[in-house]
């Protein structure tokens, strides 16, 4: 919780599948305040209409289920139903046996009973942070695209040859005469561009042709 | 000599016990038979000796006193009264005749007497005699006694002669001259009578003479018995002494020998004793070791069920205190939630408490018998199991038919029925079968017994192993798995403690289902408590 953004799953709904009445109206309880909708089921039953009527983002299962076993229910949806649904198993028994068969199902977490909740919900904020940031990317991508369509496409063409050629340590070594060989760009529009970068800061220039850029920067924007 | 006889005695101790004995005997009944003989014969040789001086003797003498009186009486008197004219010739005839007939008779059986043959001494007596020869007159007096009888035999004729010619003269009335004759009769009648009383005194001497010679041999023989008497009386002692000793040495070394081996065996006992006592505390440190380690093998599979009975509600828990930090994380920590969360967690932890509750009581030996319902105790330990039980998905039936309250530790029944669960549940789970899994458990009274029937369709026990089920130390599971013990321990527990009887058998048996099982059977009966009884009595 300390530095994981645990807003980001205000948005996620999630099927938690558990036997016992009484730890499973406490864990509603708690995780209630962190997704937008929790699902709580005893049964495999239960949770597959569950599955099938509602969005599902997270299945939080026991393994050990009255008459029943989560790992079953969890294989059932994944390989006869091909339903591709991030799951985390809950247990009390710390057998091997069923850890191999949570591997082998691409479990994303094995959360030993107890539970702590900051665990739980570490891990469903990482199981949940790529789909977010998913999101984000192709809003970016949508973002620059229009930008692109409503400005000068030379100055877009440039910034984008400028990150793509960063080193690891956000260098940028070019001449303008190199710039120039891969964009049909004017001198003075590359050099003005590149006095721009420099005032705000975002591309200082180092050295000779060596250039750094400052992602920080960005941000006082 | 005395080299000798020590070398006897040696010998003698070496010979074996019953040769000594055995020539005890036979000195003993040779000495008795050679004394009685002995005695016999001197008997009958002195009576014949005695006899022998009798006719020989005593006899011939009354023969000679005979032919005296003959003489003196008949003779001389007839002769005399002619003489004087008191008789007739012609009356004296006869007499005269007469007493002439009767000397002549007597001298001759006297004579017959005195040389018969018969009349020798017995062989004993002659024996002795001559083994101790006597210097005696006996030849001299021989010879005199021939020159008398032969004195006698003249004088006899003379008498004869001179009274042929008194009678003759007599005959022809020559009365002087007859008187004449008789004078001189009357003298040899005088001198025969003289050579006869000689001849008597003779005679008695030679009595006199015998009797001490038979009276000699007498002593002799007394001499020779009491020699012999005394010899084997002496001999017998001895001997007996030295068989007594004999006896004393022998009993001595038996007693030694016996002495060294009750020493042996007392040395023997003790260790054996030390042995035992050492055995018997191993032993009981083995029971106490088993106890310890059937507690601790049923204290883990108590463990196994506290964890398991614990771990739902410590889940519940952990959630409810964590819930109270995210709820202030979010501002939603009302009184409220508050509330709720509390009393949730007071309940969960009064169901924790009592679960350790439930097995501490398991685990505290019961102190005293307490009455309680056999069902009750069943119902506890199913509890007990049911973690397991429902596990391995094995479905378990109670059926009660009657309430029966017995009198005991419950505990220990409680351990018990809870080890042959935990039996049928190993035998359950090794079965390979896809069978169902069942336990069967019937409660009932048989006669004055509360009967509890468990039987389960694990398979039934193997026949070689059943015998051996009962014994401590024999587990058919994995070292791991199981000590050995917990059927040995039950079986200590309702024979000893509770005064019943624990039996096991294979059965075929439905279980209430269609099919047909290889079950083994367990029964315990347990006396039912003497009120229960006579209340079932009256009943």
């Amino acid at each position: 919780m300390k530095n994981k953004d645990l807003n980001i799953l205000q948005s996620f709904n999630i099927l938690y599948l558990e036997d016992d009445k009484n730890l499973r109206l406490h864990t509603k309880d708690v995780l209630e305040d962190f997704v937008n909708n929790i699902y709580t089921v005893g049964t495999s039953t239960e949770a597959f209409n569950v599955l099938i009527n509602n969005k599902v983002d997270v299945i939080i299962s026991d393994i050990l289920l009255e008459n029943e076993n989560g790992i079953d229910f969890l294989r059932y949806i994944k390989e006869d139903k091909n339903i591709q649904i991030p799951a985390i198993l809950t247990t009390a028994h710390t057998d091997t046996k069923y850890l191999l068969d949570a591997i082998k199902l691409k479990v994303e977490n094995y959360i030993v009973k107890p539970i702590n909740i900051k665990e739980l919900l570490n891990t469903l904020h990482d199981i949940l942070l790529p789909v977010i940031q998913q999101k984000e990317i192709a809003k970016n991508n949508n973002v620059i695209k229009t930008i692109s369509v409503v400005t000068d496409s030379k100055q877009v063409e440039v910034v984008n040859f400028i990150f793509n050629n960063l080193n690891d340590d956000n260098m940028l070594v070019a001449s303008y005469s190199e710039i120039m060989e891969e964009i049909n760009i004017s001198k003075p529009t590359l050099i003005k561009l590149f006095k721009e970068l420099a005032e705000k800061k975002i591309l200082v220039k180092v050295q000779h042709k060596t250039y750094r850029f400052d992602d920080k920067s960005l941000n006082s924007i | 000599m005395i080299f000798n006889i020590n070398k006897f005695l040696k010998y003698f101790d070496a010979i074996a016990f019953s040769y000594k004995t055995n020539f005890l005997i036979f000195i003993i009944t040779a000495g008795m038979i050679s004394i009685t003989i002995l005695s016999q014969v001197s008997i009958f040789s002195l009576k014949h000796d005695f006899d022998v001086l009798f006719e020989k003797r005593t006899k011939p003498l009354i023969e000679l006193e005979k032919l005296k009186d003959t003489y003196k009486v008949n003779i001389y008197d007839t002769y005399y009264d002619i003489q004087q004219g008191d008789i007739t010739y012609k009356n004296s005839k006869e007499v005269i005749t007469l007493a002439t007939q009767l000397i002549n008779q007597s001298w001759t059986t006297y004579k017959r007497k005195t040389e018969n043959k018969n009349y020798q001494p017995s062989y004993i007596t002659t024996f002795i005699t001559n083994l101790f020869p006597e210097t005696s007159l006996f030849k001299v007096e021989k010879i005199l006694e021939r020159n008398i009888i032969r004195n006698i035999d003249k004088k006899i004729l003379i008498i004869s002669n001179t009274m042929s010619t008194i009678n003759t003269l007599l005959e022809k009335d020559r009365y002087a001259q007859a008187f004449e004759h008789i004078e001189r009769l009357n003298f040899e009648v005088k001198s025969i009578n003289i050579y006869l009383t000689s001849l008597s005194n003779y005679d008695l001497k030679l009595a006199v003479n015998e009797k001490r010679k038979t009276e000699k041999v007498f002593n002799i023989i007394i001499i020779i018995s009491v020699i012999s008497i005394i010899f084997v009386f002496l001999f017998s002692i001895i001997l007996s002494v030295l068989i007594i000793n004999n006896f004393k040495k022998l009993h001595n070394s038996l007693e030694q020998k016996v002495a060294l081996k009750t020493n042996e065996l007392l040395k023997l006992n003790d260790s054996l004793e030390q042995r035992i006592k050492k055995e018997v505390k191993n032993s009981r440190k083995k029971d106490m070791i088993m106890f310890q380690q059937s507690k601790l093998a049923s204290m883990g599979e108590m463990l196994q069920n506290i964890a398991h009975q614990w771990r739902q509600p410590l889940g519940s828990l952990t959630m409810i205190i964590q819930s109270f930090q995210t709820k202030m994380m979010h501002g939603k920590l009302t009184d409220d939630f508050v509330d709720r969360k509390v009393n949730d967690s007071l309940l969960l932890a009064d169901s924790m408490s009592s679960t350790l509750d439930d097995f501490r009581d398991f685990f505290n030996p019961d102190k005293v018998k307490t009455k309680f319902l056999v069902q009750n105790c069943l119902e506890h330990s199913l509890e007990l199991s049911k973690y397991l039980l429902e596990k391995e998905k094995i479905t378990f039936s109670l059926k009660v038919k009657e309430d029966i309250q017995i009198s005991g530790f419950y505990n220990e029944l409680s351990h018990v029925l809870l080890n042959i669960i935990n039996n049928s549940q190993d035998a359950l789970l090794a079965k390979e079968t896809n069978e169902d899994k069942l336990i069967y458990i019937v409660i009932k009274k048989v006669n004055d017994m509360a009967q509890i029937v468990m039987i389960d369709n694990g398979g039934g026990i193997p026949q070689d192993v059943m015998p051996k089920v009962f014994e401590p130390y024999y587990t058919t599971k994995y070292k791991s798995a199981g000590t050995g013990i917990g059927l040995y321990m039950s079986k200590q527990i309702i024979e000893k403690h509770m005064q019943g009887t624990i039996t096991c058998k294979n059965i075929k048996h439905k279980l209430g289902t269609n099919n047909l099982y290889d079950c083994t059977k367990f029964i315990i009966s347990i006396p039912l408590e003497q009120e229960e009884q006579d209340k079932h009595n009256e009943e």
